[in-house]
């Protein structure tokens, strides 16, 4: 077996994903499948080959300045003094 | 009778509207017309923009009443992908993680249109943040294919290509991380195009996998899509990927002599019915003066596994950013921890996007990274590698745009697997980097065949040329009876 059920259910927690038994049942054939797939990648004689890689010179970027966001929290209904409420942290 | 005004073509409609020989608003009237028409049929938009677009029409009119400057594509109605940002238009990327999201500003292609003339008349139906091949992975339901309902449209932007077949916009703007643009295009008998990587800006446009995609437009007519990738295309300082380079402008011109390979993987791997109609199209070439000869691109045998493993893998980390606190649907995080919080509000993305962030994980953990997504971009590199020799001996590559017919909706899609297979045809000009354009071949079966084109990076000139010159002589028919 390539993918096992507590990998599925493990990465699901890693990735913040809530999933019911009857999804994980589901997901977990169809990544394995998936992965056996993948797994070709290994197969193939790339020794000699480099990466494909792109390179940009930090002082080609443009400037990191911050932009006003007042509009973007607009999204939200749950705010306060001006704030986004989120979750707890503990 | 004169031909309804929704049938006309972008250059067709800047003129009459420049002309005065119609209005904008007689001609975005009309298509809203067309649209509440055939629109429960088709189901194209996620959004529309009625109100909003009949008054950026008056506008129009009344600048070309007072003789100030048009735009060149002054009253083109075009259908944007919903993954594209527009500014205080719902831009929900078919996702209920982002259903109620109004973005605060433009992406740089649609600020670039507007300043054209051009007039958005509504949002294109996808699947879930352009994950899939079919827009079936929609939670606005299926676009279905204007040549047969009871088909898929093609995806990620099917709605952006049934919406171009449908008659019910001018043309369209897509994005293609895999052949999003490229496959509903050939499934809808329409053009659709995209750009070598950096041609395009992507500022604005919510990211699948950075490295692979591109936004690309959709037209009834090749013409159509150069008028808008003349607007869209050169560099953006909000998008560094973009090419430092002058604005390039492209024309129509029929160029006689040029040298197309006909890839054997490509037609070998293809429904009998689809290859069938692409050495037809090579014989339609040969007969315009070009010189079509078959060659082998042996490392597309791993291009989908390298696609798959990158995409997902940069998928994954994109999407990490949904947390539904600052924009998404309503839910009160008051009462909630931080993780509960999040794995619950997550667990309301759509499947593909869920098995798609998943897999991206497992190739990215720990140990994985010398097995997959290192191997991965070293296909990518030998693909490349093996493009270009080829591309010194030919100007452009051809072969079948998908290697299947549309195909019946809800058919493929508990096989992801078998799903993600129809990809192999696209998947090789985004992993280049190379530009890549669909133009329709004809019919098998009473369904579209799409020839692809791909050519050499920044070669979208030639790549169009041929595009052109095969669209002349093959005179394919373009929207159906609806």
């Amino acid at each position: 077996m390539v993918v096992t059920r507590e990998e599925v259910k493990h990465l699901g927690w890693l990735a913040k994903l809530e999933m019911s038994d009857a999804e994980l049942q589901r997901y977990t054939a169809q990544i394995e499948e998936i992965i056996s797939y993948l797994n070709m990648l290994d197969t193939i004689p790339l020794e000699q080959v480099k990466p494909i890689a792109m390179k940009k010179k930090f002082s080609e970027l443009r400037k990191d300045a911050p932009e006003n966001f007042e509009d973007a929290v607009l999204g939200t209904r749950y705010r306060k003094d001006g704030f986004v409420k989120g979750p707890r942290m503990v | 009778m004169p031909l309804p005004l929704y049938t006309l073509e972008a250059g067709q409609v800047v003129e009459g509207i420049k002309n005065r020989e119609f209005s904008a608003e007689e001609y975005i009237s009309q298509l809203l017309g067309r649209i509440e028409k055939v629109e429960p049929k088709v189901n194209a938009f996620v959004t529309l923009n009625k109100e909003e677009g009949l008054n950026r029409a008056r506008m129009l009119d009344k600048k070309i009443r007072d003789g100030e400057q048009s735009g060149p594509l002054a009253g083109v109605a075009l259908s944007i992908k919903d993954n594209i940002c527009t500014k205080g238009m719902k831009t929900t990327c078919a996702s209920k993680m982002l259903e109620s999201y109004i973005p605060a500003y433009d992406a740089t292609v649609i600020k670039r249109l507007m300043s054209a003339g051009a007039i958005i008349i509504g949002k294109a139906n996808l699947d879930e943040f352009a994950m899939g091949s079919t827009t079936e992975f929609s939670r606005h339901g299926p676009t279905r294919n204007p040549w047969d309902i009871s088909r898929v449209s093609g995806g990620s932007s099917g709605g952006s290509a049934a919406s171009v077949a449908a008659l019910e916009c001018t043309a369209s703007l897509g994005s293609d991380t895999g052949g999003s643009v490229r496959c509903p295009a050939s499934f809808c008998s329409v053009v659709g195009l995209k750009p070598t990587y950096g041609l395009v800006s992507r500022f604005g446009l919510v990211s699948y996998a950075n490295s692979l995609e591109q936004i690309g437009p959709v037209g009834r007519t090749v013409s159509d899509v150069v008028s808008i990738l003349n607007v869209i295309a050169g560099s953006d300082e909000n998008d560094h990927t973009t090419i430092n380079s002058n604005k390039p402008t492209y024309s129509l011109q029929e160029r006689k002599g040029l040298r197309a390979g006909l890839v054997m993987e490509f037609t070998e791997g293809a429904d009998p019915g689809v290859s069938k109609m692409i050495y037809n199209a090579a014989d339609t070439l040969e007969k315009q003066g070009c010189k079509c000869e078959e060659v082998s691109l042996p490392s597309v045998q791993y291009a989908l596994a390298s696609y798959y493993t990158i995409a997902t893998a940069e998928a994954s980390s994109n999407l990490a950013r949904y947390d539904n606190i600052r924009y998404g649907f309503d839910m009160n995080p008051e009462g909630y921890e931080w993780n509960s919080y999040f794995a619950k509000a997550r667990s309301n993305f759509g499947e593909e996007a869920k098995r798609r962030i998943i897999v991206g994980s497992y190739v990215l953990s720990s140990g994985y990274y010398g097995k997959y997504y290192l191997k991965a971009h070293q296909v990518r590199s030998l693909l490349k590698h093996e493009m270009e020799t080829l591309f010194k001996r030919y100007d452009v590559l051809i072969g079948p745009t998908m290697p299947i017919l549309p195909f019946k909706i809800g058919e493929r899609i508990d096989d992801p697997l078998k799903m993600y297979l129809v990809d192999i045809d696209t998947v090789v000009a985004n992993l280049t980097g190379m530009p890549a354009i669909s133009v329709p071949a004809g019919f098998a079966d009473g369904l579209p065949v799409g020839l692809q084109i791909m050519a050499d990076q920044f070669a979208e000139q030639t790549m169009l040329d041929i595009a052109y010159l095969f669209e002349q002589a093959a005179k394919v028919q373009r929207s159906p009876e609806l």
